[in-house]
């Protein structure tokens, strides 16, 4: 994959007033990538994404998008950047075979409507208005108008809010898709499964602040190194037995169920100690952590107003 | 560009209330007005019969509800869905709709206009505007004073159904000192004084004096460029693209 970077951010800080939107956000992200940009509501995600798509001034920082200045350059921006918002439906009465010609005609060299009407399934639609169409189909047809322009970035916000799981799944297929035909994806998104799923890597984003940058995985592994196993012993077990084992750090009982926490080899030094005393293990589970703990972990202010952080997927 | 229109054009057709009200309706009412009117010359207008001194009303009235109902009301909704929004995204932008849609709507308004004026004269014998580049010169200031009007209602309304409410309170005044009610000339004085002092009061007076062949009075014609030049300038500063 080349490393040429594509969006650059530096330092960008916007206010609203007196209320700070983005505090001070750096990162960048390189051609054919997919980018997500995480966060719980309010973190100033969409505000960021916005200056990036020249949508909006910021205070101060500097932006670099494929070698243009959003603030001067952003007829000329929106030719090679094609855009996702959130909540920017089209008139009610206008027919997707409509809408896409509309936007054809905005730009240089444009995609051909038919094929992407038939990449993004929506060739029966073509003839039907707007306001007909189900949630999944909108969100849809609004990722073939940010396609229309044959955009060399594609900015996503929010794309999969308020779709159900299908809908959901068949969104996150397209995307991998567009990846395919070498567009770069800058995704905002609050669901982390969409996160670990879709992006080479993310910016945790939180109070204006930029809190990480890792890849999905790399993400969770800082959360910790933790494990935890959970199981039914096939019959009583002397608690001390586990508490002795090296990697063990805690063990927990819950009614029937064991839950044994710890590091390294967990799995194999719990398993063995159990087999020698003549347990077995039923219902075993092994959780490991995941970006949404590394979310939490790293996001931890908003957990300790007991509010949820953010919405889980599964 | 020519897409933008197309498109604005076909959305337009597809709303039966405003091709209802703006374009059958008048025409409906020019016919019947004129059947029950008859064919009495007034003295209390100058000679002319209560169909001649209506059909310029009806003209306007086409005029007030295109800039008071249809284009509010479209513009707040753009904006209310997002769709100003969403154009902003692309190369061309939000200020192309808008520049289309008041083209749009004065194309549509003279169009229409000039449909009832020949209805008026095939079907009642109603006097055609003998001072042609003086009635041009009208449509064209009254149009832009109400288009300015219609911006300024579609700045300050905050959703479509505000947009209605303010476009429909504004029409009625509006409408009255056009004459929709009682004629201009069965007016007392100061009313008639006050009529010409709106936009809508001032462009039926001078279209009546370009049917009798006259240049409109320059008192008409300020009264309407002046509201297009103090309200155009407020109207576009206070409109916005995002809800």
């Amino acid at each position: 994959m080349p490393t040429h970077n594509v969006i650059t951010v530096e330092n960008l800080h916007v206010a609203y007033g007196e209320t700070v939107a983005v505090d001070d956000v750096s990162f960048s992200v390189k051609e054919g990538e997919i980018y997500g940009i995480l966060g719980p509501n309010g973190a100033g995600k969409t505000t960021t994404v916005e200056c990036v798509g020249a949508l909006r001034r910021p205070d101060a920082g500097r932006i670099e998008v494929l070698g243009l200045d959003p603030q001067r350059r952003a007829d000329e921006l929106h030719q090679l950047v094609g855009i996702q918002l959130q909540q920017a439906e089209l008139p009610e009465k206008l027919k997707v075979g409509e809408a896409l010609s509309l936007f054809a005609s905005f730009y240089r060299t444009p995609a051909d409507p038919d094929r992407l009407l038939s990449l993004l399934g929506l060739t029966e639609q073509r003839g039907v208005r707007f306001g007909k169409l189900s949630g999944g189909q909108k969100q849809r047809l609004s990722i073939a108008l940010a396609l229309i322009g044959r955009p060399r970035v594609a900015i996503l916000d929010e794309l999969t809010t308020g779709l159900d799981p299908q809908a959901r799944r068949d969104t996150w297929g397209l995307i991998e898709g567009i990846r395919e035909e070498g567009v770069t994806v800058l995704l905002v998104t609050h669901f982390m499964e969409e996160a670990e799923r879709l992006c080479d890597r993310v910016a945790l984003i939180d109070r204006g602040r930029v809190v990480a940058i890792d890849t999905p995985a790399a993400l969770a592994a800082r959360a910790g190194a933790e494990q935890r196993i959970r199981f039914r012993p096939s019959r009583p077990v002397d608690l001390s037995l586990l508490h002795g084992l090296a990697d063990v750090t805690a063990v927990i009982r819950h009614g029937q169920q064991l839950e044994v926490t710890g590091t390294g080899n967990l799995l194999g030094v719990v398993i063995t100690a159990l087999t020698r005393a003549g347990v077995v293990a039923e219902e075993l589970r092994v959780e490991q952590a995941n970006l949404e703990d590394a979310f939490v972990a790293l996001t931890q202010h908003v957990d300790a107003n007991h509010d949820r952080p953010l919405e889980v997927t599964r | 560009m020519k897409t933008l229109a197309r498109t604005e054009i076909k959305l337009f057709l597809r709303e039966p209330l405003g091709l209802f009200w703006g374009i059958a309706f008048p025409l409906v009412l020019l016919i019947v007005v004129g059947a029950a009117s008859g064919d009495h010359h007034e003295k209390a207008y100058g000679g002319l019969r209560f169909i001649d001194v209506y059909a310029p009303v009806l003209m306007v009235f086409v005029m007030a509800i295109l800039s008071l109902q249809a284009l509010p009301q479209i513009l707040s909704n753009y904006r209310q869905v997002g769709y100003l929004r969403r154009l902003s995204t692309t190369p061309v932008g939000p200020s192309r709709i808008l520049g289309v849609q008041l083209a749009l709507n004065l194309g549509i308004t003279v169009v229409a206009m000039l449909v009832i004026a020949a209805m008026a004269k095939l079907v009642w014998g109603v006097a055609l505007p003998r001072e042609v580049v003086g009635f041009v010169v009208t449509i064209l200031l009254a149009g832009l004073a109400m288009l300015a009007v219609g911006i300024l209602v579609a700045a300050v309304a905050p959703n479509p159904r505000y947009a209605g409410l303010i476009g429909t309170l504004l029409f009625f005044p509006m409408m009255f000192f056009a004459g929709l009610w009682v004629p201009q000339a069965q007016m007392g004085q100061t009313l008639r004084d006050v009529g010409h002092l709106t936009p809508l009061g001032a462009a039926v007076a001078a279209v009546q004096q370009t049917m009798a062949g006259q240049w409109p009075s320059a008192a008409h014609l300020l009264v309407l460029a002046a509201y297009a030049v103090v309200l155009a300038p407020v109207a576009v500063r206070l409109f916005r693209w995002e809800q």
